[in-house]
């Protein structure tokens, strides 16, 4: 398989001088196009950090990021705001969803931006919710939704202008048990049945039991690869 | 254009969702804004509007014929007056004459003759009261006792100001008869000769020099003055509208009858005193001036409210830049909002100034001193100055979402500073 992501000895740094804070400390890895990649690691490994690098929300200190063939770290402010929209998915923890918006027009949001007429929008729109089995709750607000509801919207969001990656930062944080393992089991039938590639940030062993590979980041550093299945397991 | 889609799809939801009552009174904020803005100088310039339109109405009509600069009096008036009676768009004309007198009160009951005389100096004005009356209509001014009645003689009618009891307290500077009532009399002196007049009734009117006139047939007081002469001092006429191009038209037909050899032929406009105009024009800067203020007030309130707004977005703006929306999308669904608080601040505005506002002070004018105050509205005017709301609005909504917006997209995701 191809990789879709390439990182090569990627820091982030925050601060200066004294102060100067090192939370990744040259990171290389990589993404295998296809691959369903979880990042585990305790508060202040660097998990979310390096998600953020990888999904271009953030610029590296140092070192080089390739995804998708595009050497992100060069993109300005508005090629990366286009890069996101064209390549990438989000879910983060919190749904993040517009809350004066239905849950359709959350879906169409991107896929407005992406130049689709409302239409077209709205039909593409109701297929992604009707997707993530949220059949009928096409205009319900997100108030109007349980937490685990708005956060199959925000995957429906994610996935409706099929990205080439999905992005999940810690998608279950705000969940409880039933709902957080539903939305696993969301995200990993994506990657199973289509062949979605994930990069999912979860502090839960068992939501990452479904990914092929899991990463453990320890003060910045990559300490451990896990490979889950389908994967070839380099030990750090 | 993908970004102004998304942009009002954001902005219209953000309106629809919003507590309707913290909209209502952001729209009531700015159409009072609008309000002060108009009303302000409309007020200031309204008050010498009124005096304008008084003058119109009680004093010149809406063209004046007077002497040329190099004569004391009209020229061939009779011709004149044959010429404007031929004139369809003329409803009225009146021609005067006006004399320098003396009037002299309560010489009869008069004891002590060391103490001072009862008398005054004023301007005595001789019209043909119905010829006057289709101009002026200066019976309706009759505050005191009545007006000239046909085929009668030996009557005079006096304006408030040359009595005392209508000058509050000014009397002592401009002279003032005292004690003077309709029915009695009064002497008149011209150059020496005297003749004693009834005080038919007392006139009043906030236009210049009407109440500070007397007014007598024109017969007698040509005949007082010993001038057998017919030519008059000034000629006023009334039109069929009050539009200045009606008078500038008739004024036109005038001038190719040759009547600008007997005489100086000015429109309303025209004969106003600069100094009038002056101080119009600088009252309608007053009074946008101090309207500005209601500006800047409105501006600031705006960009605060959206200020606080996209504050407390800022999360949400930094996710929705985060998954790819265009950062002036979220620019203009504030901009959006301020245009909307705008808008229908000024319709109100607008609706309250013309429907009501306007009308109300034409039949209920503001009761100044020296004029009834109108609100003059200008729409044109009103024009500009919605402008000048709504793009100042429009930067005040801009300016914070921009301030926002410009923000590192993580450090909004994640509410760091």
């Amino acid at each position: 398989m191809a990789h879709i992501i390439t990182t090569t000895d990627v820091t982030r740094s925050f601060g200066s001088g004294d102060l100067i804070t090192h939370v990744l400390k040259g990171i290389t890895m990589t993404v295998e196009e296809g691959e369903f990649l979880a990042i585990m690691g305790k508060s202040g490994a660097g998990k979310s950090t390096l998600m953020y690098q990888l999904s271009v929300l953030d610029e590296p200190s140092g070192g080089t990021i390739i995804v998708d063939g595009v050497d992100v770290v060069q993109l300005n402010e508005v090629e990366a705001t286009a890069f996101r929209l064209n390549t990438l998915g989000y879910v983060f923890q919190d749904y993040a969803l517009v809350p004066d918006l239905s849950a359709e027009e959350n879906v169409m949001l991107p896929l407005l931006m992406r130049g689709l007429v409302w239409k077209e929008a709205r039909e593409t729109a109701r297929q992604a919710i009707d997707d993530v089995g949220l059949v009928g709750k096409y205009v319900n607000l997100p108030a109007q939704l349980s937490g685990g509801e708005q956060q199959r919207v925000s995957i429906a969001r994610a996935l409706a202008g099929k990205p080439r990656i999905l992005f999940a930062d810690e998608p279950t944080a705000n969940l409880d048990s039933v709902s957080g393992q539903s939305v696993i089991d969301l995200i990993t039938a994506l990657n199973r049945d289509y062949g979605q590639t994930v990069v999912m940030v979860t502090h839960e062993r068992e939501y990452a039991l479904g990914a092929n590979r899991i990463i453990h980041m320890e003060d910045g550093l990559i300490v451990h690869e896990e490979c889950l299945r389908d994967c070839a397991v380099r030990e750090h | 254009m993908r970004a102004l889609r998304i942009g009002i799809l954001l902005g219209w939801r953000q309106i629809q969702r919003s507590n309707p009552w913290t909209t209502i009174l952001i729209i009531f904020v700015m159409m009072l804004t609008f309000l002060n803005l108009i009303a302000v100088s409309g007020i200031l310039v309204g008050l010498i509007a009124g005096s304008e339109k008084a003058v119109q109405e009680k004093s010149i009509g809406n063209i004046v014929i007077t002497a040329l600069d190099t004569e004391d009096e009209i020229l061939e008036t009779e011709t004149i007056r044959r010429t404007l009676a031929t004139i369809p768009e003329i409803i009225g004309f009146s021609v005067r004459y006006q004399k320098g007198v003396q009037i002299e009160a309560n010489y009869s009951t008069r004891r002590d003759l060391q103490a001072e005389a009862n008398i005054i100096g004023s301007q005595a004005i001789g019209f043909d009261p119905w010829e006057e009356e289709l101009v002026t209509a200066l019976s309706e001014n009759i505050v005191e006792g009545e007006y000239f009645q046909p085929g009668e003689s030996g009557y005079i009618v006096l304006g408030a100001l040359t009595l005392e009891r209508y000058t509050a307290g000014f009397a002592d500077i401009t002279g003032a008869l005292k004690e003077v009532y309709p029915g009695d009399k009064v002497r008149v002196s011209i150059n020496g000769a005297s003749r004693e007049f009834t005080v038919k009734g007392i006139i009043n009117a906030k236009a210049g020099g009407v109440a500070n006139s007397v007014y007598l047939p024109a017969s007698e007081l040509r005949r007082l003055s010993g001038n057998p002469n017919r030519n008059a001092d000034e000629i006023i006429i009334r039109l069929k509208d009050d539009r200045p191009a009606t008078a500038t038209a008739v004024k036109d037909i005038l001038l190719r009858q040759g009547l600008d050899t007997y005489a100086k032929i000015r429109t309303f406009e025209e004969a106003l005193p600069k100094f009038i105009t002056d101080i119009k024009n600088t009252f309608n800067i007053l009074g946008t001036f101090i309207g500005s203020i209601g500006i800047v007030v409105a501006s600031i309130t705006i960009f605060i409210i959206i200020f606080i707004n996209a504050l407390s977005r800022q999360r949400q703006i930094g996710i929705l830049k985060g998954i790819g929306i265009d950062r002036r999308a979220i620019e203009i669904a504030y901009i959006l909002q301020a245009a909307f608080y705008a808008l229908l601040g000024s319709a109100l505005g607008v609706a309250i100034t013309y429907g009501i506002l306007v009308g109300y002070f034409e039949r209920n004018p503001i009761n100044f001193p020296f004029s009834d105050g109108i609100l003059v509205a200008d729409p044109l005017g009103t024009w500009y100055r919605f402008l000048a709301l709504f793009g100042i609005t429009l930067i005040a909504g801009f300016l914070p979402a921009w301030l926002i917006v410009r923000r590192n997209t993580l450090n909004s995701i994640l509410g760091r500073k």
